[in-house]
């Protein structure tokens, strides 16, 4: 809880205007280190607005993958009230669980829209689904409706089918170009890929020169690929109303394409052109495999088993041992083997880039060898501890934002102000032989409006 | 600190790859795999399609699909398997050999996730096939339902070893029971239960007809769920209330109340319940009636009546 002043000198804080007339400078401190944070398909939703959350239940695929990602009670109520065509009194509703989770779903299952309260005759109120959201959970449960993709017999068996090994395949170097590109290797991608990345603060770029990576960049890298490919994914969408293209659309295209099966073929027949500028980027990277059959173009989707399978082959790639590389100290290269050295100096590095303990540790035992894994726990809590502890080494300060005061012009004033900014219970840190002193945001305008009535005063 | 980074095998990737898939999946939750019984006794179903016909074995089996359906649509993780319990042998009807190779299967032609119509297309051939190949010889005419239960051990057995050791894998079995007990499957009943027990296997049941008491043990053993629903005709309804949820989520749910296990045994002579009796010493069948030799193990007793008790003889002394 200390606040160094000779932070308030390294850049940590940025002045902000000062007011003209008044006797101290105001600072602002701001936290800097920033987490890199993966949401989850739910948080994502949540943010969406009601408009396009309504419009994206229109497709059955939309409306299973919604449902596969609340919590596991929400499910219990939407599962039970799929089949009821009357609107259930809230009463009876509030019995089916025990007090505990309760408002936690009832609050999710409102917030997503997908139930609606209702006036029941008697009076009561009661809860009804989403209609629209009902009747195509069934169809994406039961059947009936109409097929989500054109009918696979009418483009007829594919003489140069691919089996799903290569398509594996595929997918992973499709990746690997992605992740290769941001380690600053020499690699093709488009215009729009590089864009994407400085979009989403992996990279940055100055004008004239190659992107570089950033330390949320570095964060990603040592993501799991499902992660690493959620959060990119997040980022697209995030971006491509800008690009005008139609979230509900892509969102829809997207989940469908997610509960297609993997290695059959699709026909892209009667798409938009904003769906096929998206596969274009699908297409970058990996995520569907496309190709030129008698004009008729045919798509085969990964998304479903991509996120599990890729990461495996990486392992033998550049890639993994340039990831090795952000933390380890490399000693030897041999042509299936590296060895490298964890060090103090190698792990605060490593930190010093944005990675965190935590990180390190789980990338580890992700990518262990087959008989480390074997033994409980995969790493031996010496190592991760003292991981840890480097981490903790570093990390000694704790930031806290806050208002400074300082060049007050005798000792009464500042006495003054400090006692009152301490009987409001803000006061954050003081030193009183240089007057200066620290308040926290809350108590800033408080404090402010306090000196600017004493100041009138005398 | 070297060892863990070694794997970088430019020659053999194939281990490395199964290590990695597993540790995603471990990220993404726990397998849930559920494998449904149902009693599909012929004999059971054509007496009960006489006297309420608003209820037959395909509204029950597409009870079982919806509820098939929604445990594979709740997460990509959870798993499915269906036996058919039949009164002659127990069969699979997903997953089944059908699934690979025959591709017309597989085509979804409406609204319906192509996972789930494969699956219920699946199931739906095999049962066809099953019933159209049954032919009663009149000797057996009970479910087999012991041997359904083992299959199901077995299989739940072999998928947790596929996955490895890495990922955990949660596994329950629920029996939508329909004809009556058979007194004849008892041991090997109580055999798969314990087995169960063992492996921490949850077996629900859900019965449609009369009581079973072999069943109401089996889940109080392994702590899970004995139902006997009113309506039959809202069986869809109950399992996706009562079956669906798993054993953590249920902790939070308000359910039926628990039923009064019924703990007598049956007697394996006459089939009645009863509270003492007479039980081999080798094979712990129980019988109301005392039998020399026992009808199971065919154990014979040495009994000694305390009337043949003979008096001590003095051994005559031997002159010294």
């Amino acid at each position: 809880m200390i606040i160094r002043p000779e932070l308030l000198s390294t850049g940590v804080c940025l002045p902000s205007s000062p007011d003209p007339g008044s006797l101290f400078w105001i600072y602002r401190l701001w936290d800097l280190r920033v987490q890199l944070q993966c949401k989850n398909l739910h948080e994502y939703m949540k943010e969406l607005s009601p408009d396009v959350l309504d419009r994206l239940f229109n497709h059955p695929a939309t409306c299973l993958a919604v449902y596969r990602e609340l919590p596991k009670l929400a499910q219990n109520y939407v599962i039970r009230m799929l089949f009821l065509d009357q609107p259930l009194p809230q009463a009876a509703v509030a019995l089916w669980m025990k007090k505990d989770g309760q408002r936690s779903c009832v609050s999710v299952l409102t917030g997503l829209r997908l139930w609606h309260s209702q006036q029941l005759q008697g009076g009561l109120q009661g809860y009804t689904l989403n209609p629209v959201f009902k009747d195509n959970l069934r169809t994406a449960l039961l059947g009936g409706g109409t097929a989500w993709a054109e009918e696979q017999s009418a483009l007829g068996p594919d003489r140069h089918a691919r089996d799903i090994e290569s398509l594996d395949r595929y997918a992973m170097e499709r990746w690997e170009v992605i992740l290769q590109f941001m380690v600053g290797s020499p690699c093709a991608v488009s215009q729009d890929l590089s864009q994407l990345l400085v979009q989403a603060g992996l990279m940055k770029s100055e004008a004239g020169e190659a992107p570089y990576i950033t330390s949320a960049g570095f964060q990603f890298l040592l993501l799991d690929t499902a992660s690493q490919l959620w959060y990119f994914t997040l980022q697209y969408l995030r971006t491509a109303q800008s690009r005008g293209m139609d979230l509900v659309e892509i969102l829809s295209f997207l989940f469908q394409l997610s509960f297609s099966t993997l290695g059959r073929d699709y026909s892209v027949e009667g798409m938009s052109e904003s769906l096929l500028t998206f596969l274009q980027h699908l297409r970058e990277f990996g995520l569907v495999f496309q190709r030129k059959v008698r004009k008729t173009n045919v798509l085969k989707t990964l998304v479903q088993r991509g996120p599990t399978d890729w990461v495996s082959s990486l392992s033998d790639s550049e890639l993994q041992i340039a990831l090795v590389a952000l933390f380890c100290e490399m000693l030897y290269r041999f042509p299936n083997v590296v060895v490298a050295q964890l060090t103090r100096e190698s792990v605060q590095q490593a930190i010093a880039n944005g990675i965190t303990a935590q990180q390190i540790i789980h990338f580890l035992k992700t990518r262990a060898h087959p008989v480390i894994l074997k033994q409980t726990p995969v790493l031996p809590p010496t190592i991760t501890d003292q991981i840890r502890l480097w981490e903790l080494e570093r990390d000694r300060l704790q930031f806290t934002e806050g208002v400074l005061y300082n060049q007050f012009l005798s000792q009464v004033d500042f006495e003054v102000l400090r006692d009152r900014a301490q009987g409001l219970g803000c006061l954050v840190w003081q030193d009183v032989a240089h007057r200066v002193m620290v308040v926290t945001p809350e108590g800033h305008s408080e404090v402010k409006r306090f000196w600017k009535r004493q100041r009138s005063h005398t | 600190m070297h060892g863990e980074n070694t794997q970088l095998h430019a020659e053999r990737p194939q281990p490395i790859c199964r290590m990695v898939f597993y540790t995603f999946i471990s990220s993404e939750g726990e397998i849930s795999l559920l494998v449904v019984v149902v009693d599909v006794n012929p004999i059971w179903w054509g007496q009960h399609a006489q006297s309420e016909p608003e209820f037959t074995l395909s509204k029950c089996l597409d009870a079982v699909m919806v509820m098939g359906n929604a445990h594979m649509a709740m997460t990509r993780t959870n798993q499915l398997a269906v036996i058919a319990a039949h009164c002659q042998d127990s069969h699979f009807l997903y997953p089944s050999k059908r699934l690979k190779g025959n591709d017309d299967t597989s085509s979804s032609r409406d609204g319906k996730y192509e996972l789930l119509s494969v699956t219920n297309n699946l199931i739906a051939e095999e049962i066809r096939d099953i019933m159209s190949k049954t032919e009663l010889t009149g000797n057996s005419t009970d479910t087999l339902l012991a041997g359904s239960l083992a299959k199901a051990l077995c299989y739940i057995n072999r998928i947790s070893k596929e996955v490895g050791v890495a990922q955990e894998i949660k596994s329950r079995i629920l029996v939508i029971k329909a004809a009556d007990d058979c007194a004849l499957q008892y041991m090997n009943f109580m055999n798969v239960i314990f087995a169960a027990q063992k492996q921490n296997i949850l077996i629900d049941a859900c019965v449609l007809d009369s009581d079973s008491g072999l069943l109401q043990q089996a889940c109080d053993i392994t702590g899970g769920l004995y139902l006997k629903i009113p309506q039959k005709v809202a069986l869809a309804q109950y399992l996706l209330w009562v079956f669906l949820p798993d054993s953590e989520q249920r902790s939070l749910l308000v359910l039926p109340p628990p039923a009064h296990v019924d703990y007598r045994a049956a007697c394996f002579c006459h089939r009645t319940l009863i509270e003492i009796g007479y039980v081999c010493s080798v094979c712990l069948s129980i019988f109301c009636n005392f039998s020399p030799i026992c009808t199971t193990c065919e154990t014979a007793f040495k009994i000694q009546l305390p009337q043949m008790v003979k008096p001590k003889k003095k051994k005559p002394k031997l002159p010294a």
